[in-house]
């Protein structure tokens, strides 16, 4: 087959059946908007979640013990694989942060100097519950520890919410592009429809099945690219100018993977794989099942 | 089939819409014959032309159209024989979006042929159809008769040995219906077998060539008078 027929063609029949081949490109445009948009809010919602699950922190408040034993609780206690990150606050670090939180009422108290040394322990953010309340467990045996704090309910809490944000956020994606695909294939089939006859005189004349859908997966690719480009491109300027403008915070939130590209590569790659996919399908059953004869 | 044969049918039956169209039927057309195929009405005409370019498929029997065994023919090659037959139909079926000369050269464009090669023979059928004035005109700027010598020039593109008529007169008024089978008439004497469903017995008698009748699942040679 020439190339050169087949993007005569292609482009061609986006000309030809327009209002179809628009209809074609604002659903496929509104679908890769709206995934693209969830995407982006999702992972953001996420990012936060993590974040705040992060800033949670174990408390391991040490009995009076020597340096030696310190240095070991230390060692044993940043050896635990969940352990993100710890800090040894001495009795004397604690006695003035005491006295920096108290301010001028804490200077009294502080002097009597009954403030135990402790380990201030983050856990890496890909921890569960779960394995936090384990580390908890195993720390609360060490020699040498007198009690284990952290705030196990907001922990939950955050967890649980981060679920269900996962799910919902999951299920709602799944909704849409199971819509969007149905609605993209059927907006695709009517643009194939709308095209019966030159098929039909194209199976009349024996051109090939291959050759007969070739400029219609072009035209779906084409439709792919320009929603896609469409879609790319809002995503882009609504999270980049202008929610930042209103939500002045959202400006700090990252892009999935860090860069925008990412995000806006994959919304263009999913509205050209829809329209080539669409088409495909689309037009494989159709041609298959048109006939020559119309009487 | 023999050599001499463009169409052979042998112990052939065929039931469509699980109506009974052909019943042990044996028939052939030979290269360069004319043949006209009557019958009333549901008789099963235009279903024995699909069977020929592979719309349908018997279901019992031998079908050789043009070399190619129709029975046993796989729908990857069906394109392959469409490219040996013109097909011809009642209803013009042009693309109304391309002028004369595109809706003619479309028939050697699906098939890969090479530009120059497509100006060239496209020109040529427009000459044979007497229509190479008309080829920048659109379809819908063209008489009935106009649009079906078109047609015939498209399905001539590709220098097949048989041609296929469905009713290929039927929506013209008298005077574009002798120009058409006059046409087709010529084209027949420069060697291509033609066979054309009808139900014109005017046609029949004027143009006189070998006819078959199709009459409940029989496929018989008649005499018109």
């Amino acid at each position: 087959m020439s190339l050169g027929y087949m993007l005569k063609e292609g482009f061609a029949g986006l000309k030809r059946a327009r209002l179809a081949a628009f209809t074609s490109i604002f659903s496929l445009f509104v679908a890769v908007l709206l995934i693209g948009v969830l995407t982006r809010v999702g992972f953001n919602a996420y990012e936060v979640s993590q974040m705040l699950k992060q800033q949670v922190e174990v408390e391991v408040f040490l009995e009076n013990v020597d340096e030696q034993t310190t240095n070991e609780l230390q060692q044993r206690i940043g050896e635990e694989p969940i352990v993100a990150e710890m800090n040894y606050i001495s009795r004397d670090s604690a006695s003035k942060v005491f006295r920096e939180e108290f301010g001028m009422g804490g200077e009294a108290l502080a002097d009597l100097n009954f403030l135990p040394a402790s380990f201030r322990v983050l856990v890496s953010d890909e921890a569960s519950v779960a394995q936090v309340d384990s580390l908890v467990q195993v720390i609360n045996d060490y020699r040498g520890v007198d009690e284990v704090r952290f705030n196990l309910a907001l922990l939950e809490l955050l967890e649980r919410r981060t679920e269900q944000l996962v799910l919902i956020g999951a299920a709602i994606g799944l909704f849409i592009l199971f819509v969007a695909i149905i609605l993209v294939f059927n907006t695709i089939r009517l643009t194939i429809y709308a095209k019966r006859d030159l098929i039909r005189a194209m199976k009349l004349v024996g051109a090939t099945n291959g050759f007969i859908r070739r400029p219609f997966l072009l035209e779906g690719v084409v439709q792919g690219v320009i929603a896609g480009g469409l879609a790319a491109g809002l995503v882009y300027l609504l999270f980049d100018w202008i929610v930042p403008i209103y939500f002045t915070q959202i400006g700090v939130l990252s892009w999935p993977f860090g860069e925008w590209y990412y995000l806006i590569g994959g919304i263009v790659l999913l509205a050209i794989i829809m329209g080539w996919w669409g088409s495909r399908w689309a037009a494989r059953k159709f041609i298959r099942e048109t006939t020559v004869y119309t009487q | 089939m023999s050599e001499q044969d463009v169409i052979s049918l042998h112990n052939v039956t065929v039931t469509f819409d699980r109506q009974m169209v052909l019943d042990q039927v044996n028939f052939s057309l030979g290269i360069g014959e004319f043949c006209y195929v009557i019958g009333k009405t549901g008789a099963g005409k235009s279903s024995f032309l699909k069977l020929l370019y592979r719309d349908i498929k018997p279901d019992k029997g031998i079908v050789k159209v043009a070399d190619y065994d129709v029975s046993t023919l796989p729908d990857k090659k069906v394109p392959y024989l469409r490219r040996r037959i013109g097909i011809v139909f009642q209803d013009f079926q042009l693309l109304p979006d391309r002028n004369v000369y595109d809706n003619v050269a479309f028939a050697l464009r699906v098939t890969g042929q090479k530009k120059r090669f497509i100006k060239q023979r496209v020109l040529e059928v427009l000459g044979l159809v007497g229509l190479s004035h008309k080829r920048k005109a659109m379809p819908n700027d063209l008489s009935g008769g106009e649009q079906q010598r078109v047609v015939i020039a498209r399905a001539l593109a590709n220098e097949p040995r048989l041609l296929l008529a469905d009713e290929p007169t039927g929506n013209l008024d008298p005077e574009a219906s002798s120009s058409i089978m006059e046409l087709l008439q010529q084209i027949n004497n420069r060697g291509m077998a033609v066979l054309m469903v009808t139900h014109d017995y005017d046609v029949v008698r004027k143009f006189p060539n070998r006819t078959v009748q199709i009459k409940e699942g029989s496929l018989n040679d008649i005499k018109v008078v």
